[in-house]
């Protein structure tokens, strides 16, 4: 039913169903969003005035050598590196345990299991894993097999040390997303396929593939999104002092507002974050998209 | 003292990332010790001066005003427009920790020139024991070193033209050597993998004796307290003096630390500055040092109590000492010294620079701020009167 079709009644109470809602959404992410991008034309230090600066703060970003453009280049690579392998392996699982490989109830529930634990912990279990003491069991393997040992969580080397841990915690949950909408492709397409000969590949690329490319284009969005706003892990592993070499925009923009108190700064930060990720993410899923194919 | 008066105590390990949201909010504690950018706080006029407090008559000690009861020169650094707007609650030393037990054993002594240390070093290496650990995951505990390498090199006329932000300062000849040395110390002896470590798990490595030295502060004590063995008797000797320097030999890195603030913003600043000068008066500075095992501004705070060897190693460095210093870069210039200088050791370190290149960085960086009419910079100092 259109809203036209409602009584005034049903409207009047729907409007005031909704607004306790829009009231706290208006008080908790509108107003302070209006008040952000006020503070990204300032230079504020939170303590005294605010001074209009007009796009100062932006132009500042972008100079040559800004620790932005940095952390973007971090964003970007957290973003691709991992998203990639992530999307390549939780397919080519999800393909497996949906062929019904020996053992992909086992692997189903093992492949999801580190999906369950907080980013947090799951960093700070890798910093175990990582670490260059008797602690560490990767640098115990390497050093039982006569190498040296690898500082995997100096800065230099953090972020490289950051793809195996995201492809580990993450893998489970793309591989669970991908496998449902796998299994809502009715079986008789696959018997079709089989019966004209085509090849478990072949049906994979030109059944599986396009029947689920919503869902694909819905994990390439949050892989897009995570990676843009990737923040826990880099400030777990860098205890809190991320360096120019580690950082990323989201923990360059908490250093700035509540390590420098460079607030006006660290705002610009915040709103270049929520427009890059808009403007991303709707240009993902401009280039993602694909003629919906029903079944 | 104050009937009625209440004091709510409150510690937390994460205090920085706590009190900085309030204080943004207006409502800070009325006194607080934590990592604030308090130049930030001082220029606008957030913090409460104490030169009142410091005039008036201290608790313990009669006749004598609070600021007559504490060490020379702890309240230089957050001096602004006359004022005193901090008090360190603790008197750190810079130096290099070893186990007594361990030297001996090994007929090893603490060294007193660069050439010694890195002559036991390579003993140290010989023996299969890392010389040195250090806290990579911070490379800003180079810079306490590499400070005090530099002033065992120039006088303290050279040395505190870099305090003093003065043009040129980082690159004087003798800053690049004391860069250079510092990174033959990281690339040669480091403890492999050190950059990758905690301070804690380094200290650690130190304790347990894979590690023979580390550069810390005197805090060190009682950081790695639960991890020494019963029997570990520390041993410190301050940075060695550089063959050829014309530096002070017997300076000492050392001032205040771990400084208290009150907010002009909290509810009772008066009070709090008088419970202050109680927290930092003989009697409760003679019990942080037996509870502590460190030390505190006030005068003779130590004396008498029956002190560890580690402390009575950093007291006999400093009594032996004929000046103290320490840096202040650090709390003016945050974002030079966060971001540029500490990426440009931790590059020294790993030997991706070399020294002449890390001193034009931090010229280059310090030139940007120089430049920054947004940033405050204090009138130079030159060297301090003793």
């Amino acid at each position: 039913m259109s809203p036209k079709h409602l009584s005034r009644d049903t409207k009047r109470f729907l409007w005031i169903g909704m607004l306790p809602s829009a009231l706290l959404y208006g008080l908790f992410v509108i107003w302070p969003a209006i008040n952000a991008l006020m503070y990204s034309f300032t230079r504020w230090d939170g303590l005294s005035t605010p001074v209009w600066i007009g796009i100062d703060n932006f132009v500042n970003l972008f100079k040559s050598g800004s620790d932005f453009v940095t952390a973007i280049g971090h964003n970007i690579y957290l973003t691709v590196v991992p998203g990639s392998i992530i999307l390549t392996l939780a397919l080519f699982f999800a393909w497996m345990i949906h062929l019904k490989v020996a053992g992909s109830t086992l692997f189903r529930v093992t492949f999801f299991f580190p999906n369950v634990i907080a980013s947090v912990a799951v960093a700070l279990l890798w910093v175990l894993l990582y670490s260059t003491t008797e602690m560490g069991p990767i640098n115990n393997i390497r050093q039982a097999l006569h190498m040296e040992k690898v500082p995997f969580l100096e800065s230099a080397r953090l972020l490289q040390s950051i793809v195996p841990m995201m492809v580990w915690s993450a893998t489970g949950f793309y591989l669970v997303l991908f496998l449902a909408a796998m299994e809502n492709i009715p079986v008789d397409y696959y018997e079709a396929a089989h019966l004209d000969g085509a090849s478990p590949t072949l049906q994979f690329i030109r059944i599986t593939l396009p029947l689920m490319w919503d869902v694909l284009t819905t994990g390439i969005i949050f892989l897009i999104v995570g990676g843009l706003k990737f923040f826990d892990a880099v400030w777990v592993m860098e205890n809190g002092r991320p360096s120019p070499a580690t950082h990323t925009m989201s923990s360059l923009m908490y250093a700035k507002v509540f390590e420098e108190y460079n607030v006006g700064y660290g705002t610009a930060i915040a709103v270049l974050l929520f427009v890059l990720v808009l403007i991303i993410t709707r240009i993902s899923m401009r280039l993602l998209k694909r003629e919906r194919l029903e079944y | 003292m104050h009937p009625g008066v209440k004091v709510n105590l409150w510690g937390d390990p994460r205090v920085d990332e706590k009190i900085k949201p309030r204080v943004l909010r207006r409502n800070p504690p009325d006194l607080a010790s934590c990592t604030l950018p308090v130049w930030k706080l001082i220029t606008a006029g957030r913090l409460f001066p104490l030169d009142d407090a410091l005039a008036s008559l201290a608790y313990g000690a009669e006749g004598k005003t609070w600021k007559e009861t504490l060490r020379a020169g702890v309240l230089a650094d957050y001096i602004y427009d006359d004022k005193t707007y901090a008090l360190p609650s603790n008197l750190g030393v810079w130096a290099c920790w070893y186990s007594k037990k361990l030297f001996r054993e090994h007929g090893w002594s603490a060294p007193s020139t660069w050439d010694e240390l890195t002559a036991l070093c390579e003993k140290m290496l010989a023996a299969g024991i890392a010389p040195l650990a250090f806290q990579g995951k911070y490379p800003q505990y180079a810079w306490s070193t590499i400070l005090s390498c530099y002033q065992r090199l120039v006088p303290f006329e050279k040395w505190y033209d870099i305090e003093d932000f003065k043009k040129g300062a980082f690159l004087d000849p003798s800053f690049v050597k004391a860069a250079d040395l510092m990174q033959e110390l990281a690339v040669k002896y480091f403890q492999k993998g050190a950059l990758a470590m905690t301070h804690t798990e380094s200290q650690m490595e130190w304790a347990n004796g894979r590690a023979g030295m580390v550069f810390c502060g005197l805090w060190l004590k009682k950081e790695m307290e639960k991890a020494l063995p019963d029997d570990f008797e520390m041993g410190c000797f301050p940075v060695p003096m550089v063959t050829g320097g014309t530096g002070d030999p017997k300076a000492i890195y050392s001032g205040g630390g771990e400084s208290f603030f009150i907010f002009k913003d909290g509810k009772h600043p008066e009070i709090a500055a008088d419970f202050l000068k109680f927290l930092l008066s003989i009697e409760p500075a003679r019990d942080y040092v037996k509870r502590n095992d460190s030390l505190t501004p006030v005068i003779d705070c130590q004396v008498g109590i029956k002190i560890s060897s580690a402390l009575q190693s950093a007291v006999d460095a400093i009594e032996g000492s004929t000046r103290m210093y320490s840096d202040r870069l650090n709390t003016l210039y945050i974002e030079w010294h966060r971001t540029l200088v500490q990426q440009a050791q931790a590059d020294l370190l790993r030997g991706a620079i070399t020294g002449q290149q890390f001193a034009d960085r931090l010229e280059a960086g310090a030139e940007a701020v120089r430049s920054n009419p947004n940033i405050y910079k204090p009138p130079a100092r030159g060297v301090p009167a003793l």
